[in-house]
């Protein structure tokens, strides 16, 4: 790949090497299981339809319990990091910013984990709070 | 934009910007659902919590933009996933048009799931 094409390419598609490639593949298996997720999401939703009140009300007690909290916020973890490297790659699709996307890839990880030190705070005070 | 990006996109022109469009929509929606959803309403989720915010106009706007934009999204997402393992021509097409069914009565079942809150 020569010079011109390797800085203006799709950044980490493909270019198996670095930090792209870690953007690349952290957004790639983040996204699966997201869309995996929203499926799932959808049908538990749906179970208000399905069972009326007490049947959902009855199916979120359980998905309030701190094992479900604690996957909730593996669950968050995937979404900020897919929203905020969606942003990278959105940025990149402008044409800004390509020559620097190692250090923005830095910085979707330093944001991601101070926004998840604040979820984990919010979520770990409120099982405390609630007798686990 | 750079006209290069859209043209060697395997999935086509046009379901490329709607990835990004339907992913600033996901941005927004998914800001304003999880603030107000799991942080706002933190341990006061409910049947009649949800009916609540679906008595608001705005928070039925919000959930059919995710509903769609979401649906969009994750289906096309997947589709550029499986087209780097090799499908081409015939199973391209099979592929792209199952998604796309698939996508349709995915939309129909959430909104459905969402029938009794809006009917209230």
């Amino acid at each position: 790949m020569s010079q011109k094409h390797r800085e203006t390419a799709n950044v980490g598609a493909g270019l198996w090497k670095g930090a792209g490639m870690w953007a690349w593949l952290f957004h790639r298996v983040s996204g699966v299981a997201l869309a995996l997720y929203l499926f799932a999401h959808i049908w538990v939703i749906s179970r208000g339809a399905a069972t009326g009140a007490e049947g959902f009300n009855t199916m979120f007690e359980t998905l309030e319990s701190p094992l479900f909290i604690v996957l909730d916020l593996f669950l968050l973890a995937a979404v900020v990091y897919h929203a905020l490297n969606g942003i990278r790659v959105l940025l990149f699709d402008l044409g800004v910013a390509i020559r620097r996307q190692k250090t923005l890839f830095w910085a979707v990880i330093a944001a991601s984990v101070v926004i998840m030190a604040v979820f984990a705070y919010i979520s770990l005070s409120f099982i405390a709070s609630h007798g686990a | 934009m750079r006209q290069g990006v859209i043209e060697e996109s395997a999935g086509g022109m046009w379901l490329w910007l709607l990835q990004r469009v339907t992913a600033v929509v996901l941005i927004l929606g998914l800001g304003v659902h999880i603030v107000v959803t799991h942080v706002l309403n933190l341990g006061e989720l409910s049947y009649e919590n949800v009916a609540g915010r679906l008595a608001m106009p705005f928070f039925v706007v919000v959930d059919f933009a995710l509903l769609g934009a979401g649906i969009f999204h994750a289906l096309n997402g997947l589709r550029m996933v499986l087209l780097d393992y090799g499908f081409s021509g015939r199973s391209k097409t099979m592929l792209s048009w199952g998604l796309f069914a698939f996508g349709v009565a995915a939309f129909g079942y959430g909104t459905w799931a969402l029938w009794p809150w809006l009917t209230a």
